[in-house]
């Protein structure tokens, strides 16, 4: 794309979450949600192939149904209540459409659908605004009215969610799908909280999207899109692989890396609460999300996958793409367990 | 009639929104459009607010309506489809103005209505002069309070605008 206009758009993308962040009005809040979204259709279609304008048509298509269910709403709590402000106080009834709609905008069960299809025919770039920056906005929106939340909607999509992702991400050879269902089952954690302590939600989203940015920076520098090819990664750059591995254990949540931080503040927070089920079923239904990432570590890292003899003595040239920042955030992605004592400053 | 214009033409609104939804082709579903933008300024003539409702045709029809409907008329197809053309245009013509048409009769019919909010048959369409506004009308003092208090409003909503522009143009770039 023409740099000037790239600057243009990025700089819109990222003022319209801010606006969305930022802003006490309504109006403001739906206004930052479109403008994000028109100025993110020409990233998503980067590369002028169909599959890139069908994920494109996707993506605007249910985001703008989204915001107008949002719209609705905040003209119908607007009735109600007779002001602009975002407070914490809403209507009820508006309550639980707004958070369908948000749940819409971030990709939650039942509204998943677009998740792997958007992701898959766009490039990993784009892929990797698509879903760390883009689950900014409806978060910051969900953590401001989530005194008023409705326990039974939210629970139930972020149960859903969390099952979704990891049912759905078992069949998947194609990088960006899994990175998708990931996705969706990492939200469905992070709505899971939201109710109970908001700054769990907010701690989970950091430590998700330094995950995510890591794992996709990783797959951008051998150009991998697919189990197979990440696979070759131990003879083109090996150091990548063990990386694959450590990274890929983080993201299903073990210890002693940093993935486990958020997975183990929410199940703290949800039995302080008293549900018990609940956290229970979180942590099972994790357990799929962690098959898939192991699956990727086995190809990868612990084995040597099938391929013919010319794939395995390639010439080891060096790395033109541009990886700012991915040794601390690889760092920040693994080695951030023994900090967690410093989540007591909440209390 | 007068006391009930505004129920009247939101329910012409709804219909037309039905017969461009119905997804005729672009040129006769522009008319919808039309049609839907010229009552849309009715009501909002009727609220009070004659100079937003001006603007709607100016702006609106005058200024962006005519831009489609020269594109389209550049896109235009050999056999453009009406509203009769094929079952399935007709058939969700038919089921919206029916669905429209069922709605408007209960709302007549009983007297209170509960679908989101409560409202008592078509009376509480009525705009009753309620409220000293003053010597200044309220929609007046909405816009130049945009152009004084709500700059930051005028410079999202200019820049919005703006990036629309180039978007649509990065995105039929193509190549």
């Amino acid at each position: 794309m023409n740099p000037p206009i790239f600057i243009i758009i990025m700089l819109t993308v990222i003022s319209g979450t801010m606006i969305v962040v930022t802003t006490s009005h309504w109006l403001l809040v739906w206004i930052g949600f479109e403008m994000n979204l028109l100025a993110i259709i020409p990233i998503l279609m980067k590369k002028y192939n169909p599959r890139a304008m069908e994920a494109a048509t996707k993506y605007f298509l249910t985001q703008a149904a989204a915001s107008m269910i949002l719209m609705m709403w905040i003209i119908i709590n607007l009735l109600h209540s007779g002001q602009w402000t975002v407070l914490k106080d809403l209507n009820p009834m508006a309550s639980i459409m707004m958070t369908t709609a948000l749940a819409m905008k971030l990709g939650l069960a039942p509204f998943h659908f677009w998740v792997p299809e958007v992701t898959q025919g766009i490039s990993m770039s784009s892929g990797l605004i698509l879903l760390t920056w883009q689950k900014i906005a409806p978060l910051s929106i969900l953590y401001q009215i989530s005194s008023t939340i409705n326990p039974n909607l939210i629970l139930t999509m972020s149960i859903l969610s969390v099952m979704i992702g990891g049912w759905g991400g078992l069949n998947q050879t194609q990088l960006r799908k899994i990175m998708a269902y990931s996705s969706i089952a990492h939200m469905g954690w992070m709505t899971a909280i939201m109710m109970y302590s908001p700054t769990m939600m907010i701690l989970n989203l950091t430590i998700y999207i330094i995950m995510t940015l890591t794992t996709f920076m990783l797959f951008m520098h051998n150009s991998t899109t697919t189990t197979a090819s990440l696979s070759q990664t131990w003879n083109k750059t090996p150091l990548i692989t063990s990386l694959i591995l450590v990274l890929m254990m983080s993201l299903g949540g073990l210890p002693p890396l940093s993935g486990f931080i958020p997975k183990w503040m929410i199940i703290q927070e949800l039995t302080k609460n008293e549900l018990i089920m609940m956290p229970t079923l979180l942590a099972m239904t994790a357990l799929l999300n962690l098959y898939f990432y192991m699956r990727l570590t086995y190809t990868t890292a612990l084995t040597m996958f099938p391929s013919n003899n010319s794939m395995k003595m390639k010439w080891r040239f060096e790395c033109t793409k541009k990886m700012t920042f991915l040794p601390p955030l690889v760092v920040m992605s693994t080695m951030l367990l023994p900090l967690a004592p410093m989540l007591s400053i909440l209390d | 009639m007068m006391t009930y214009i505004v129920f009247i033409l939101s329910t012409v609104f709804v219909v037309s929104f039905v017969s461009f939804s119905s997804k005729p082709s672009p040129i006769y579903g522009g008319f919808g459009f039309n049609v839907a933008g010229g009552i849309g300024c009715g009501i909002v003539l009727n609220f009070g607010g004659s100079f937003l409702g001006l603007m709607v045709f100016l702006i609106y029809l005058g200024g962006m309506l005519v831009v489609f409907g020269y594109t389209t008329a550049m896109a235009t197809e050999p056999y453009p489809e009406a509203w009769t053309s094929n079952k399935a245009v007709l058939a969700m013509f038919i089921t919206g103005v029916l669905a429209e048409l069922l709605t408007a009769c209960y709302i007549l019919k009983e007297d209170e209505v509960e679908v989101v909010f409560k409202f008592n048959g078509a009376g509480d369409w009525v705009i009753y002069d309620t409220g000293d506004s003053g010597f200044f009308s309220e929609e007046a003092m909405g816009i130049a309070a945009l152009y004084s208090y709500g700059t930051w409003l005028v410079v999202v909503t200019g820049w919005s605008l703006l990036i629309g522009v180039l978007v649509i143009m990065e995105v039929t770039r193509g190549n």
